[in-house]
């Protein structure tokens, strides 16, 4: 190889050869693999995205972004779509690289090699100003087959992992339970290097360094393919760098490639069903945390049995003695008593019933209609009301002449 | 400014403000146990003294019959009353019965003794207008305006003639809570925080009302009450001069948020509070009232009991579906090893695989602007 870049460089940098063919385009990603990159990219981005808020969910600028996306279980929802879409993408991936290597059988230019190793040491070389020149590469630098490589690593162990916690219980069968966390756990740190090194390493490479538009327009210029792929343009210019295809050849592999793709695809793909449909992990209600009965009151402390209101003897309550004393001591005496005499009155004696009252003496016998005691419980609304039927039998009384006994 | 820019902006805007309301405008758990206040004014005394009262509702067996034919008693014990907290401050009858001042009586306008507390219970709001507004939003007052008149009410907890204060001693809270929610009671008796309360009256572990607050006591089957609940358990769980007396860990807020159920919920919290997460809480694993110490044989998160806990939610779940439970500790070499060698290798593994590309990358882009300085020099 060593030979090689004294060879190449000089002839190919010299001002007539790019002179010569200025304006020469070389393709270096069919449309399929374009559509591949993008499609892989966006499934890419979705699930760094989703999934790493939810690994930071306590971060200012997490909450935010999946306040935006509307909530948690939605932010899972895509990152769920966007896994499944990256396993079909892989799977695809999977039938292209098969296709390319058994049917058109073109050189296995993403092999990491010694060359590799070498390419990189004297890059390291350069760059600190120990070497003269760089490396010279092929179809894939060094750093795109670092790239391709630590993404086949992280699919992979995101699949697996992934697997893991979208099926915890199916996992727990035939793993120790502890193998869900620690794949969260790996879950989590081969998303920050995913994204990390995609954001340092990828963007340095094909932006910073230099705006790469290959992945847009196919192609690369001389001048981009002297810069980074002098090997591989030497060896497309030499007519080497691909072989052309015996067409019986191509038919007899395809006979093959076709169906045993097809089995393995169709596989692959009863595969991602199950991945993403094969448990119900848990219900989607909790129940509630417990069952009791709220209101149960204690039984209440026993309210004191009710004073027996008095009724009148058979025969009506003849005189002060005879039950009438007693009753209106009982219903009136609250107020209408000695000490307090409500209203100038006391009705817990004979006498006093018959001499006190601010409205005159309460009682005068013979004179029901005109007595203040009758006036007074006939108006009603008296704050100890008696019945009617009590009412009748102290008019009775007073008719008779209200006797004492 | 064009249209589009317009646009753009007042986007970027509406985003910011969103970020904003998102970040600090959500409900947040106010404090629960009260400062008792004193009355910030009471009602005039209208010259009624309590004697007058007394003279009759001082003597023993005053009732009415009600129109329901309940009796409603009307003595008052006055060495009951002069031992309240409004008796020993000199609190007049009419103060609280304002209708009463002058004999005869109004009359009284209940059918039943319930109406009768219904319609005297608001007289607390005069001196208490505080507690008494904050127990307008309380789930009792909600129950109430829908019709249920069992609801409690001021004087339900408090009592009326006899009001003492409500925390002394400190068991006296859940035995008043118990008057109506007496299956309650009897688990949280049994719980870790119960026993402790009624049996050794330790000040540390949380009455009722330390959860549920006080006057305006929340509706625990609300589903923010149980989202936001862990916040409430991390009030005294997270404390670590607390927690340190009784040798329990203080990690298990911070273990619970780092994993998948605790992640979630803290989400939910923060961007969707007014949906229902299916994630349990803490009081869905450790029990509600009932919650035990994790070395009793009863309690639902030690590790015989542990399987059947998490069939609640994932009725599938096998023998060693637990496991993937790491139990609120930080994994170590000897407690989930796996988890902690994974978490190793990445903390080894990214720092250095991204070292030597950015060493790559840093040296490339320098070399590069070398070269190129050096070009316009010699051009």
């Amino acid at each position: 190889m060593a030979e090689n870049i004294n060879l190449t460089v000089p002839q190919e940098s010299s001002p007539n050869a790019s002179a010569e063919n200025k304006g020469k385009k070389y393709l270096r990603w069919d449309l399929a693999k374009r559509i591949e990159h993008w499609i892989f990219m966006l499934s890419f981005t979705a699930l760094g995205l989703t999934g790493l808020v939810q690994k930071y969910a306590e971060a200012p600028l997490s909450i935010s972004i999946v306040a935006g996306l509307g909530g948690i279980e939605n932010t899972r929802t895509i990152h769920h779509w966007a896994a499944t879409i990256m396993m079909l993408v892989t799977i695809y991936h999977l039938g292209a690289v098969a296709y390319r290597m058994y049917v058109r059988r073109v050189r296995l230019t993403m092999l990491p090699t010694m060359e590799d190793i070498r390419a990189a040491i004297q890059s390291m070389g350069y760059n600190l100003g120990l070497l003269k020149h760089s490396a010279q590469q092929g179809r894939y630098t060094f750093e795109e087959k670092l790239e391709y490589w630590a993404v086949v690593w992280g699919t992979i162990v995101m699949a697996v992992t992934g697997y893991m916690m979208w099926n915890p219980i199916a996992t727990a069968r035939f793993l120790p339970g502890e193998f869900i966390p620690a794949a969260k756990a790996a879950h989590g740190g081969e998303a920050l290097l995913a994204v990390l090194s995609i954001a340092l390493w990828h963007l340095y490479h094909v932006i910073v360094k230099h705006f790469n538009r290959s992945m847009f327009t196919g192609y690369l210029s001389e001048e981009e393919m002297l810069h980074e792929h002098p090997l591989e343009l030497a060896d497309i210019k030499a007519g080497i760098a691909n072989r052309p295809i015996d067409p019986e050849a191509y038919k007899r592999r395809m006979r093959i490639f076709v169906p045993s793709y097809s089995v393995i695809a169709v596989a692959l793909l009863v595969g991602v069903y199950f991945f993403v449909n094969y448990e119900e992990t848990a219900i989607t209600t909790v129940p509630p945390a417990e069952q009791v009965v709220v209101f149960a009151p204690l039984t209440p402390t026993p309210l004191p049995s009710p004073v027996p209101t008095r009724t009148s003897p058979p025969g009506g309550l003849a005189s002060w003695q005879g039950g009438i004393g007693d009753l209106l001591n009982q219903r009136c005496g609250i107020c209408h008593n000695s000490t307090g005499k409500l209203g100038g009155l006391d009705l817990t004696s004979y006498q006093a019933a018959l001499e006190t009252g601010s409205s005159g003496p309460a009682v005068i016998p013979g004179d029901p209609d005109n007595s203040p005691l009758i006036v007074k419980q006939a108006q009603g609304g008296h704050p100890e009301q008696l019945s009617e039927e009590l009412l009748d039998q102290l008019r009775d009384w007073i008719a008779n002449g209200a006797p004492e006994s | 400014m064009s249209i589009k820019k317009f646009l753009s902006t007042s986007l970027a805007l509406t985003g910011l403000l969103l970020a904003f309301v998102l970040l600090f405008g959500l409900p947040k758990l106010a404090g629960r146990a009260e400062a008792p206040a004193a009355p910030a004014v009471a009602p005039q005394n209208v010259g009624v003294d309590n004697e007058t009262c007394l003279a009759c509702h001082g003597l023993p067996d005053q009732q009415i019959t009600l129109p329901s034919g309940e009796i409603l008693y009307l003595t008052v014990d006055r060495e009951i009353y002069n031992n309240s907290v409004h008796g020993k401050n000199g609190y007049a009858c009419v103060q609280c019965h304002t209708t009463l001042t002058s004999y005869p009586h109004p009359p009284l306008a209940a059918y039943t003794r319930r109406d009768a507390t219904l319609n005297l219970y608001q007289s607390c709001g005069r001196c208490h207008y505080q507690h008494y507004d904050r127990a307008l939003d309380s789930v009792h007052q909600k129950a109430l305006a829908t019709g249920n008149r069992q609801a409690a009410v001021c004087t339900d907890c408090h009592g009326a003639h006899n009001v003492r204060p409500p925390n002394e001693p400190r068991s006296h809270i859940p035995q008043t809570c118990q008057l109506c929610h007496s299956e309650i009671y009897k688990r949280y008796e049994e719980s870790v925080h119960g026993s402790a309360l009624l049996g050794e009256g330790n000040p540390d572990v949380p009455s009722c009302i330390d959860c549920h607050g006080v006057h305006d006591v929340e509706g625990p089957s609300d589903s923010q009450f149980h989202l936001f609940s862990p916040q409430i358990c991390a009030k005294c769980h997270a404390n670590d001069e607390l927690m340190a007396k009784y040798g329990i860990s203080t990690d298990v807020f911070e273990t619970y948020v780092a994993d998948f159920h605790g992640t979630t919920v803290v989400l939910f919290e923060k961007t969707t509070p007014d949906q229902e997460t299916n994630k349990p809480v803490c009081i869905d694993c450790h029990g509600v009232h009932d919650m035990r110490e994790v070395d009793d044989p009863e309690s639902t998160v030690i590790k015989e009991n542990l399987l059947q806990t998490c069939q609640k939610c994932h009725p599938d779940a096998t023998l060693h579906f637990p496991e993937a439970w790491i139990a609120h500790y930080q994994p170590a070499p000897d407690n989930h090893p796996v988890v902690y060698y994974v978490n190793l290798f990445y903390s080894i593994f990214i720092p250095t695989l991204l070292g030597g590309m950015g060493l790559f990358v840093v040296t490339d882009a320098g070399r590069r602007l070398y070269s190129r300085l050096k070009e316009r020099q010699h051009g």
